[in-house]
């Protein structure tokens, strides 16, 4: 009867695991932080990147020991702009406690400096990259399957680049922050 | 006794790491529905046009089926598609499919929706989705997205209509290549496409 009481509570604890990890998607490769850690450009400086260029900066050092929040958003994007100070508040309050934080805008590269203005005014600090590519798909997949492209979108990944919380439309702070507190505690 | 103590505590440890596994995972998404799987019958729908006349989805479908989209009269990338999609209405049309558009954004007042297809000479039938129930039975959850439905209702198509905001840098045409497949009898060979979008804006 012991032996039969053990055997079902190893049976339950494989099955958690194996629905924890089926529920838990990872990024598409390991998170960095060199490019997005604290304090890394100013406001107004948003760099132009490519896919490849985005898929770097999702990549994650094995070392890394800060989780990462990125947020997609265009300057088009009402949204966007609404849950902006919400984001710039949650950076400076995280990022002494552990936090990365990047910036993804999708505006079209002629709409840069709207953007840029809109991050001036915003007061952002947090590093700001502009995605640059000709067809958004392959980007969208490789950010997240599940995600058609709404924005505004937010992805918060755990040190081992896993997908723990993600948001599609406007940010709900409170649950945002409790989501990366439990991160940081992890 | 033991063996119902066994049970009682296989039960429990499924439940806790059930629930710790849901606790731990990433939240999907405004808790919209999925939207159906293509080769799905959609179901008849009936939504009010700007006017408040009723319109059932069967009734607005042409011979050869029909394109759902949802539109916005503020977002601005579903602005930016306001002619191409009028002119692919009435390319269609022609052809036996009907475009219906769905204005599911709680922002966007009836008045509104009517005036701004006037002054963007959209003249495709647009139905109010109050409350967002169809928006959430079909899993929409951006400005445009498209649904083509074939002539039994049939879903064969669901995603963006091509792969630029910008006119000038459309090089695929997704909607277009599914709906001439579709009217050709072929099996429509690329199913979807993902694209940015304004997320509709729900009743909370």
């Amino acid at each position: 009867m012991k032996m039969r009481l053990s055997l079902s509570i190893v049976l339950a604890v494989a099955l958690g695991v194996i629905a924890a990890q089926s529920q838990t998607s990872k990024a598409p490769s390991p998170v960095g932080s060199k490019e997005n850690g604290s304090g890394a450009a100013a406001a107004s400086e948003i760099r132009v990147v490519d896919l490849d260029g985005l898929k770097k900066l999702l990549q994650r050092d094995p070392n890394e020991k800060r989780p990462l929040l990125v947020n997609f958003w265009a300057s088009w994007c009402d949204g966007c702009r609404e849950e902006f100070p919400d984001l710039v508040k949650i950076d400076e309050d995280y990022r002494s406690k552990g936090l990365s934080f990047l910036s993804v805008t999708v505006d079209e590269l002629e709409d840069k400096p709207q953007a840029a203005s809109f991050l001036q005014e915003m007061k952002a600090k947090m590093p700001v990259v502009l995605l640059n590519v000709a067809d958004k798909e392959p980007a969208i997949h490789a950010v997240d399957l599940t995600w058609d492209g709404a924005l505004p979108a937010t992805f918060l990944y755990d040190v081992s680049g896993n997908v723990v919380y993600r948001h599609f439309g406007k940010i709900k702070p409170e649950e945002l922050r409790a989501a990366i507190d439990k991160t940081i505690k992890q | 006794m033991k063996k119902q103590y066994a049970v009682s505590l296989l039960v429990a440890s499924l439940v806790v790491i059930a629930l710790a596994a849901v606790a731990g995972s990433g939240r999907t998404d405004n808790d919209v529905p999925a939207p159906p799987t293509i080769g799905t019958v959609i179901d008849d729908f009936k939504l009010p046009d700007a006017d408040g006349k009723e319109h059932s989805l069967k009734s607005l479908a042409g011979s050869k089926g029909a394109v759902v989209i949802f539109i916005a009269t503020k977002c601005p990338v579903s602005n930016a598609y306001n002619d191409r999609m009028e002119k692919l209405a009435q390319e269609y049309k022609a052809k036996g499919i009907n475009f219906i558009g769905i204005n599911a954004n709680n922002t966007e007042p009836a008045s509104e929706v009517k005036s701004h297809a006037a002054e963007k000479g959209l003249t495709f039938t647009i139905l109010k989705d109050d409350g967002n129930k169809i928006a959430d039975r079909l899993g929409a959850t951006r400005t445009p997205e498209a649904y083509a439905l074939d002539a039994n209702m049939k879903l064969v198509y669901h995603g963006r209509i091509d792969n630029s905001q910008k006119v000038e840098g459309v090089t695929s045409e997704d909607l277009r290549e599914a709906l001439n497949e579709m009217l050709a009898g072929k099996a429509v060979t690329k199913t979807g496409g993902a694209a940015f979008g304004c997320t509709i804006k729900r009743v909370s």
